[in-house]
């Protein structure tokens, strides 16, 4: 008998062989990261990270003397290749347990995959997989997803949505929704006490509102059950992980709420501390601080969610309350209030995943309209206490730093130049802000565009992927339709060839590598891997 | 390579390398030749103490690999190691196994089993398909889904994958079986084997592997028949060889003469594996000595030949070098020299003595005739210069070079297309000629994608924002959902009789699914004074004689599970009351809209209500809903939200929208935000002397004008068409399918994209009839309405007749010609007896028993469809 071998797909098998290469490099690069640039002296050789030879390569140059100085690696770290590029899935690609438009996904993936992208992003959401009841979990249409990109060769990054989407639409749990029926303080609320449904009031974090469990645990079962699920992908093919955090999924207070308009000017946000649990909170601060009568409500004088923020006085530029004592008071409080939320949910995740070989983010707005105001009030509402003389988002990136987490700011398609005047927006600023407060605390960067998308968009993303705000990935929203239109997609092919080409546009880079600049991905993650063996 | 492959393995069937020998009877070649180099590793640091060569201080260690193993560091204390890199090395190496093929009888005794297993490691997919008796031609079709085992992924429409299981968890052999029933008409199974992890595709003799399930059939070389022996599947590889136990199965199935006959049989399969290798440079350099001495070791088996120069600068010109050299070293065309590694029982090594002022050593691996190992496509480069500068080649990828040059073009090139960069290397032709396919299949997958997506999604906020910077193609508005919408409606006058409407319903969702519909209309939900669902009363209550509401929404859902989007057919005019007032009219409501009197429209007598004026017609059977009343307004939007989060409405069939004002409809419209709305305006097209008048203008123009109040939010049915095409078929008068500008007659030659056209409905056909379209003419009709603009539906009692598969055809010539709404269309025929139109210059049309054939124009027409009195054709460019 004889039997033949066709090598019909020998171009698969080759990218196949690269592929298998970044992969470890990568894990590689966790493992350095987190092993050898904290603690160089301590080199673990136990960790569950290696895998196959190169991970043992490595292993054996890392106990060998240090053969490159440390400087030339941080500086070699600043090219553009360094930041690989995943375009998201549309986010109803799942529901109900079956996947969406098989084909077009499966036609999606092997296009990005031809055109080098690193990977896709895949939205999972509470909604859908913990649908029924709670602890009950169906996983099968994501690990179909999971299946297929593993197949086209390709990396996931999985967000998990403890979220609700307006459009299309994927509500929270329906055991949730109706456990809110009756307990509707499991949800923020404005102050004219309308619930937002989009996800829980950070202020039940602890509280057994959910058939007698906190939402904290049913986030750790529900983490625990994907990362089971999931186990042959993650490490592999999973090699980032977006933690849920809140509205959108994330960190923030839902102080804007109903649909943003791109052509009129968007209102300050409303505070969102009336449900009676935040409120409850708010009084023990208060009375904490000596000040009961502080902890009654939040700021009287504060604008309603549409409404300008010179529509009252809290926010005004000079003399409002804003700056006054109570305001500080307030800020304060609601913004850590925040920023604890994010904590416990990024410590969650890190430990449920802190023997998996992935990364965990989360991700932070980018809530850049009246910027150019003093006190920033879309900023405030949104639970970030950051104005023109406080510099409120090195707590943030401090939190994520303590917890190793990598934060994601959507809006990098943003620029100043279009935005509405009136509003006083500005992306760019607020990016380079949030940007420095990471840089400082050494939190990577991972960027996405703004779902309500932006004129010169592309352009704008690979300016700020070319900056220092962007160092670990770039996620593009989304595919779809639109995304593969005989208009759009194009450009994006366009947009990414040109990303690699960083020498036509130096002026925008900060180094030059002399002359052997990584052409492609995967020559830069050989350099990369070589920063690390010199760890 | 592949052709090398297999002449290697005919000749050598059993031997590919030693080891792999001995590891084929143990059925698991892979493992130890896998890409883990640990043991290699392990063995060369043991082995470092025999290490003697020409070296006078003896001990000499490469490189310790793991952590545990510390010593050896104290042998360096007599020379300085001055450069040490590890190049991984991936070589392509063939392993040998064994694939098994059985066939046998279930033990229930009527089913059959195919196995086929593989003995090789990997991650192994059966691509496969059958063929069925009376077949001709070599194409497959796809298994019925009853033998699909678990796992089974379709493959276009004629074939599926399924992966390789293993029975046990260590264990490195894989199967697949597949059941089957004798019985059916198969003739045969037709597979090949794709490892995923390599991507290879392994087929027998140049073919597919084909099973045949039927024993009269000729063998046609490629099938792999019965043999009458019937092999027992070997439950321990020792059995292997072995195994043959003679026996006879015949299945005795109901089945006359299809006797099949179960059999086992084994086929080599050879395997090529990326083999991850190493080879490691030392440098080192002893106290006083002149020279310095370098170690190249390297673990791939085999005879390694190494290729060698050095060269004194930065241009890395090839010298050859003063001796001394290693043994076993030959000068090759006075360019460069070539060494013998010598073995170490586990890779081989060489030890090379050369002056410290040379630049650097370069070198390439030879392992045969046909096989290099370079670095990156360059030359391995070892500076000597730097044993001061511990630089070099700090890349650490090499590549097997040997057949791979294309494949590697093309992986250079996918990185250069994604790059743009020209690299040092120079493009060559053929790699360009890569990079172009790549690129055409980057957009052809682009497209594939694209077409799905847009069929079947509504778009997004960010979807319609995106298109700010680049033109939207499709405008999803509720009126049209994305333009391309089939609609099917999902029910018939008697549909409530059986009280299971939503269960019956779901049972048929894949097949209206896979006939092309993209949209389905769901009767009326509410609880209703008539069975129908016509006479609402509480609105909140979704128990009716179609289902519960947890039937309703088990339908949705799976509705939804196949893509189609559902339309709630809402009865917002009129409600039915719950209560009498004092007057004993039946005007007060009850349930969770307990409104009373004033959400009557007050011009009604019969239900005196206290509400205003009616906004529209009235509607007599029961009392009008007054919609400018505040509370009424936000009452029904609010249901109507409920509505879509509750039940996953996508979109609404307003009833009887004639009743009030169309404004009001935009209100809920905007609130309730539904992919697809659709209302139903009906009145009278104008006759004359009861024949009806070419003219039906003012017709259409009061379903536009509703339209228009709408703010075109909702499409509207296209009466007009109905009644034209009534006419125009009854009585042979195809010229009322034009009108006075040349268009279409009815709404549809008006606004296109509102125009919801339909033949027949629940009130017009069904066993309502109270206006029935001709009959014996329904195709003509559905080849109008499928073909031309505006969104075609399909009555239920239509697809579920003999005109099924005709409709079918039409919706699926519609879907591929991407006919939408707002294709144009033109009108070429209007007379007594045919009607012709193009329609976006891709389809062309005819209906009536008339003459036509579209004219040889810039397209070619091919006759794709032809049924009593219409046919279609599309153009082939």
């Amino acid at each position: 008998m004889e039997v033949s071998v066709i090598r019909s797909c020998s171009q698969a098998t080759n990218l196949k062989t690269e592929l298998g290469f970044k992969d470890s490099r990568f894990s590689f690069g966790k493992f350095n990261e987190k092993l050898f640039f904290r603690k160089p002296n301590s080199v673990s050789f136990q960790s569950p990270l290696r895998r196959g030879k190169s991970g043992l390569r490595i292993t054996a140059q890392a106990a060998q003397s240090d053969p490159l100085p440390k400087s030339k690696s941080s500086t070699k770290s600043k090219t553009l290749n360094r930041v690989r590029l995943f375009a998201g899935l549309p986010l109803d690609v799942v529901s109900g347990g079956t996947v969406n438009q098989f084909r077009a996904i499966s036609a999606g993936l092997k296009a990005l995959k031809l055109l080098g992208l690193e990977g896709v992003e895949l939205p999972i959401w509470w909604g859908v997989v913990e649908h029924e009841s709670m602890g009950k979990y169906d996983w099968s249409g994501y690990l179909t997803i999971a299946e297929m990109v593993r197949k086209a060769g390709l990396k996931l990054h999985v967000t998990l949505c403890f979220h609700a989407s307006s459009q299309p639409k994927i509500p929270l749990p329906e055991w949730v929704l109706d456990i809110g029926k009756t307990k509707s303080n499991i949800f923020f609320k404005d102050r004219a006490g309308k619930p937002y449904r989009g996800c829980l009031s950070l202020a039940v974090d602890e509280l057994a509102v959910l058939n007698g469990k906190t939402p904290m645990q049913v986030y750790q079962d529900f983490c625990e059950s994907f990362k089971s699920a999931f186990s042959a992908f993650i490490g592999s093919t999973i090699m980032g992980i977006t933690m849920g955090l809140g509205p959108d999924g994330e960190l923030r207070y839902p102080s804007h709420r109903g649909f943003a308009k791109s052509d009129t000017v968007p209102g300050a946000g409303e505070f969102q501390c009336y449900d009676k649990n935040m409120l409850h909170l708010l009084k023990q601060h208060a009375e904490a601080c000596g000040k009961p009568k502080w902890g009654l409500g939040g700021p009287h004088d504060a604008p309603a969610n549409s409404e300008l923020p010179t529509a009252n006085t809290f926010f005004k530029d000079h003399g409002g309350s804003w700056e006054s004592p109570y305001g500080d008071f307030f800020l304060s409080w609601y913004s850590s209030q925040l920023i604890a939320h994010g904590d416990r949910l990024l410590s969650l995740a890190s430990s449920v995943f802190s023997d998996s070989a992935v990364n965990i983010f989360g991700k932070v707005p980018l809530m850049h309209s009246w910027h150019g105001t003093r006190s920033h009030p879309s900023e405030l509402t949104a639970g970030f206490y950051n104005t023109a003389t406080r510099k409120g988002y090195e707590e943030v990136a401090e939190m994520f730093a303590r917890n190793s987490c990598k934060i994601i700011l959507p809006g990098m398609d943003q620029s100043d130049k279009y935005q509405l005047k009136e509003s006083l927006s500005s992306p760019e600023s607020l990016l380079a802000e949030i940007g420095t407060a990471c840089n400082k605390h050494g939190v990577g960067i991972s960027g996405q565009n703004s779902t309500v998308g932006a004129p010169d968009g592309l352009k704008q993303i690979k300016k700020n992927m070319l900056s220092e705000n962007l160092n670990d990935s770039f996620i593009f929203q989304r595919i779809g339709a639109q995304f593969f239109a005989p208009e759009h997609f194009p450009l994006f092919i366009e947009f990414v060839r040109k990303l690699n080409q960083p020498e036509l546009h130096s002026g925008n880079l900060p180094t030059k590598e002399g002359t052997t600049t990584a052409t492609d991905s995967v020559h830069t993650r050989s350099n990369l891997s070589i920063h690390m063996q010199s760890a | 390579m592949a052709t090398l492959a297999v002449g290697s393995l005919l000749q050598n069937p059993r031997l590919s390398s030693p080891r792999g020998q001995k590891l084929l009877l143990n059925l698991k070649p892979l493992r130890s030749l896998d890409l883990d180099c640990s043991p290699h590793r392990k063995l060369l640091c043991s082995r470092g103490a025999c290490f003697s060569n020409s070296n006078p201080c003896g001990k000499f260690y490469i490189v310790k690999a793991s952590s545990t193993d510390t010593a050896p560091i104290d042998t360096f204390s007599s020379a300085d190691i001055l450069y040490e890199q590890t190049f991984p090395v991936n070589r392509i190496e063939k392993v040998e196994g064994k694939l098994l093929i059985r066939l046998d009888q279930s033990k229930d005794q009527l089913n059959w089993r195919l196995t086929i297993g593989c003995s090789l490691s990997g991650k192994w997919i059966l691509h496969w398909g059958v063929s069925y008796v009376g077949d001709t031609g070599s194409e497959w079709d796809q298994p019925p889904q009853d033998m699909w085992p678990h796992g089974s992924i379709p493959i276009k429409d004629y074939a599926i994958e399924t992966p390789f299981k293993k029975p046990s968890k260590d264990d490195t052999f894989h199967e697949v079986k597949i059941d089957f029933n004798p019985s059916s008409a198969i003739e045969a199974i037709h597979f090949i084997l794709k490892d995923e992890e390599t991507g290879a595709s392994y087929q027998h003799k140049g073919r597919d592997f084909r099973v045949s399930l039927v024993n009269y059939l000729e063998d046609d070389g490629n099938m792999i028949h019965a043999k009458s022996s019937f092999g027992k599947w070997p439950d321990a590889v020792e059995q292997l060889p072995n195994m043959v136990l003679k026996a006879e199965a015949s299945c005795d199935s109901k089945n006359e003469n299809r006797r099949l006959e179960g059999f086992y049989e084994e086929q080599p399969i050879v395997k090529e594996v990326s083999v991850g290798n190493m080879v490691n440079v030392a440098i080192r350099k002893f106290p006083d000595a002149a020279n310095i001495v370098l170690h190249l070791e390297t673990d791939i088996p085999g005879d390694v030949v190494v290729h060698w120069g050095v060269c004194r600068d930065d241009a890395k010109t090839w010298e050859i070098p003063a001796v001394p050299y290693p043994p076993e070293t030959t000068v090759f065309r006075n360019k460069a020299l070539r060494t013998l590694l010598q073995p170490t029982g586990n890779g081989s090594r060489a030890l090379f003595t050369l002056d410290e002022k040379l630049d650097g050593f370069l070198f390439v691996l030879k392992l045969d005739a046909n096989s290099w190992v370079n670095f990156q496509g360059n030359d391995f480069y070892i500076p000597l210069s730097s044993a001061r500068s511990v630089k070099g080649q700090s890349d650490s990828e090499s590549e097997e070079t040997s057949g791979k040059a294309h494949t590697d073009g093309i992986i250079n090139e996918i990185r250069n297309l994604v790059s743009g960069l020209n690299s040092e290397k120079s493009l060559q032709t053929k790699v360009k000629e890569a990079k172009e396919s790549i690129l055409n299949e980057i957009e052809k997958l682009a497209a594939e994608a694209y077409s799905i997506f847009r069929s079947s999604t509504p778009s997004y906020p960010e979807e319609d924002s995106d298109a700010d910077d680049a033109e939207p193609t499709i405008n999803i508005s509720s009126g049209t959902g994305s333009g391309f919408e089939i609609l099917c409606q999902g029910f018939n006058w008697e549909s409530n009789k059986s009280g299971r409407w939503y269960m019956e319903l779901k049972e048929k969702a894949s097949e209206i699914s896979s006939l092309g519909f993209t949209v389905i209309w769901l009767p009326p939900p509410t609880e209703s004074v008539s069975s129908e669902g016509y006479m609402p009363k509480d609105l909140y209550n979704l128990n009716s004689r179609y289902g519960t509401i947890d039937e309703l929404k088990d339908l949705v859902k799976s509705l939804h599970g196949v893509g189609l989007k559902v339309l709630g057919d809402v009865v917002l005019n009129h409600r039915c009351a719950h209560y009498q007032n004092q007057n004993g009219v039946w005007n007060i409501f009850g349930g969770r809209l307990n409104w009373d009197d004033r959400a009557v429209v007050g011009d009604d007598p019969h239900f005196q209500g206290r509400g205003n004026k009616s906004s529209g017609d009235n509607f007599h059977a029961a009392p009008n809903i007054d919609h400018s009343q505040d509370f009424v307004r936000k009452d029904l939007i609010e249901w109507l939200c409920w509505l879509r989060e509750e039940i996953g409405y996508d979109g609404w069939r307003l009833d009887f929208v004639r009743g009030f004002w169309g404004g009001y409809v935009k209100d809920y419209l905007d609130a309730s935000e539904p992919y697809f709305a659709v209302g139903e305006y009906w009145d009278s097209l104008s006759y004359t002397y009861g024949e009806m008048d070419h003219n039906q203008d003012a017709h259409r123009q009061r379903i536009v004008d509703w339209i228009n109040a709408t703010n075109g939010t909702a499409g509207a049915f296209d009466v007009t068409s109905k009644g034209i095409l009534h006419s125009a078929l009854e009585r042979r008068e195809y010229w009322r399918l034009l009108d006075q500008k040349g268009k279409p007659p009815g709404v549809v030659g008006w606004w296109p994209s509102r125009a919801v056209t339909f033949i027949e409905n629940h009130d017009t056909g069904s066993t309502q009839g109270h206006w029935r379209f001709p009959g014996g003419k329904e195709m003509q009709g559905y080849a109008y309405i499928l073909t031309h603009p505006g969104t075609p539906a399909v009555f239920y009692d239509h697809i579920v007749s003999h005109h099924r598969s005709e409709i079918g055809a039409l919706i699926s010539l519609r879907n591929r010609n991407k006919i939408h709404c707002r294709s144009i269309v033109e009108i070429v025929k209007a007379e007594r007896d045919v009607y012709a139109a193009t329609i976006d210059d891709r389809v062309a049309v005819k209906i009536g028993p008339g003459y036509y054939e579209p004219p040889s124009g810039p397209q070619r027409w091919s006759l794709a469809l032809e049924g009593y009195d219409y046919k279609v054709w599309e153009a082939s460019s």
